[in-house]
């Protein structure tokens, strides 16, 4: 069986430095940071708290000290469970994949509620350490990690190919960090607000070429719960929620780069999840009122937006820095903020997506509402957006 | 023809592992050739090199030489390195498309334009090698 599944409730930590030092005499949890945001979703759900039976973790990074944490939480909750609980891991698709599962969870019939959550604690762990973990996650540990590739020299090397081939200049791809930060400026959860000119942007110590500091990730915790329901449970309630129209798939069935030459910064996994997810819910990019995009760099947004047919191909920067990305213009994307200035603590910031959409779709967004918000897309990836993985969410009040 | 060597001071930040099967790769490029595997029954090469075709699933391969050409298809410059490469840094590294047609990701050696002819030479460290790419005629 298959049921239709809406997003009901949700609550996020602000993003930025919550993980305390090895040292510290108090020390941040993270099971205090995370069940309270449980306590809280389920509140906005409105919703029972007999009724949850799927729980899915975005799976904890290395540093947490807590291992098994999803059966600790449940612990900590006194939360039996009927249908499963799990942890997943699919690199940067991690959130994504758990709220993928959740969702499955409830449409398979498993659980008629289900908790997607997660807590990414990672900050006290310095770049250069940290380093040494993720330049082995992207990369052949053999071919590739030998010569210091980190994961955002792939996209460094995105926006080289793009700037040669398509003509793209450094000011309108670091036009969209100068856009994120404005719309971070308006997320009370975002790691980043004060506002960002273009020349800062510009100026910015570089980090890899030609990317600098604010075109590329900051390190930061964080911590957020989804509550997902059975639509008729949804309606029961009487609040708005956003129903969960459809979602697409695709891996290249490559690890950061094929060893076939192809056009590397058209980003096939994009644009085939995104040309399955619109047709499964009978729609097409121009129908979308905003889109969240898991964007670790400024290159990273403007190539998915490219895929994904909201900005044309080799047009995205320009078209950026033209407003048309912005909240506002024709298709805002990343309102939150992004990964950039919302925050990217890289294995729940599928979620993070998941939460902004719901934020938007529930007209709950505040300042950075965007008006009549009815339908959204949000992706996530893993390498060099080798595998994307894109749902589409409607508003349903 | 053996590549060109170039001698680096220290050991790899990163040695690979050698496995039974890539053991013939790392030695052949530490005598100065650059080999990889082609599938018996597909023909086709791959890269890195495996011990069965990854088109067909044959289980048959062999080594084969590699021309070490190609064209610079995209590079950075990493300043923010892992720490075991902080000495190196700051690292240009690279892709390059190679004439047999595979793409290769591997340090590279001065500064070349996108779509620049490039190639392959060894660099010995004093613990065993490692391949790079440099504009070619340099």
């Amino acid at each position: 069986m298959t049921r239709r599944v809406a997003v009901i409730g949700g609550a996020a930590s602000p993003n930025g430095k919550l993980q305390t030092a090895a040292d510290a005499p108090l020390q941040a949890l993270e099971h205090e940071i995370l069940a309270p945001l449980v306590l809280d979703a389920m509140a906005a759900a409105g919703l029972p708290r007999e009724e949850v039976d799927a729980l899915v973790l975005a799976m904890c990074r290395p540093y947490t000290l807590q291992k098994y944490f999803a059966t600790f939480l449940a612990n900590t909750l006194r939360l039996p469970l009927e249908g499963t609980i799990m942890e997943v891991l699919g690199n940067g698709m991690t959130g994504g994949l758990a709220f993928d599962q959740a969702v499955n969870a409830v449409a398979l019939g498993h659980a008629d509620v289900a908790l997607a959550l997660g807590v990414n604690m990672e900050s006290q762990a310095s770049s250069a350490d940290h380093a040494m973990s993720s330049m082995r996650a992207t990369g052949d540990v053999d071919f590739h990690t030998v010569f210091g590739f980190t994961p955002i020299a792939w996209y460094a090397m995105d926006a080289v190919r793009y700037m040669h081939e398509h003509g793209a200049t450094r000011a309108e791809l670091a036009s969209v960090a100068v856009k994120d930060r404005r719309h971070a400026s308006l997320n009370p959860i975002a790691q980043f607000r004060k506002p960002l000119t273009l020349d800062e942007v510009l100026a910015a110590r570089p980090i890899v070429e030609p990317l600098g500091l604010y075109e590329v990730p900051p390190r930061g915790d964080g911590a957020v719960c989804l509550v997902v329901c059975a639509e008729d449970m949804a309606r029961a309630t009487g609040r708005p929620y956003a129903l969960v129209r459809s979602r697409g798939f695709f891996h290249e069935g490559a690890h950061q780069i094929n060893e076939v030459p192809n056009d590397m910064t058209a980003f096939i996994s994009a644009r085939r999840a995104a040309e399955a997810a619109y047709q499964a819910a009978g729609i097409g990019p121009a129908d979308l009122d905003l889109a969240e995009i898991y964007a670790p760099c400024t290159i990273v947004q403007v190539l998915v937006t490219e895929a994904m047919g909201l900005t044309q191909r080799g047009r995205g920067a320009a078209q950026a820095a033209a407003g048309e990305t912005a909240l506002g213009g024709r298709i805002p994307v990343c309102t939150s903020g992004g990964c950039l200035s919302r925050g990217h603590p890289a294995y729940i910031t599928g979620l993070l997506t998941i939460y902004e959409l719901w934020e938007q779709l529930t007209h709950r967004a505040g300042e950075r509402q965007v008006r009549d918000a009815r339908l959204a897309a949000g992706s996530c990836e893993l390498g060099n957006y080798n595998a994307a993985l894109i749902h589409i969410l409607e508003a349903v009040a | 023809m053996s590549l060109p060597f170039i001698d680096v001071p220290g050991n790899r930040p990163w040695p690979p592992r050698v496995s039974a099967f890539t053991q013939p790769f790392w030695e052949a490029l530490a005598a100065g050739r650059f080999i990889t595997t082609r599938g018996r029954t597909s023909g086709r090469l791959s890269f890195p090199p495996k011990p069965f075709c990854p088109y067909d699933w044959g289980r048959e391969v062999e080594w084969v030489d590699l021309s070490g050409r190609g064209k610079l298809y995209t590079q950075t410059v990493i300043h923010a390195a892992p720490a075991a490469f902080a000495h190196e840094a700051p690292i240009r590294n690279g892709i390059v498309d190679l004439e047999e047609g595979l793409r290769v990701a591997a340090r590279i050696l001065g500064e070349p334009a996108l779509d620049a002819a490039m190639q392959c030479v060894v660099l010995r460290y004093a613990d065993g090698p490692l391949f790079a790419f440099r504009p070619a005629g340099s």
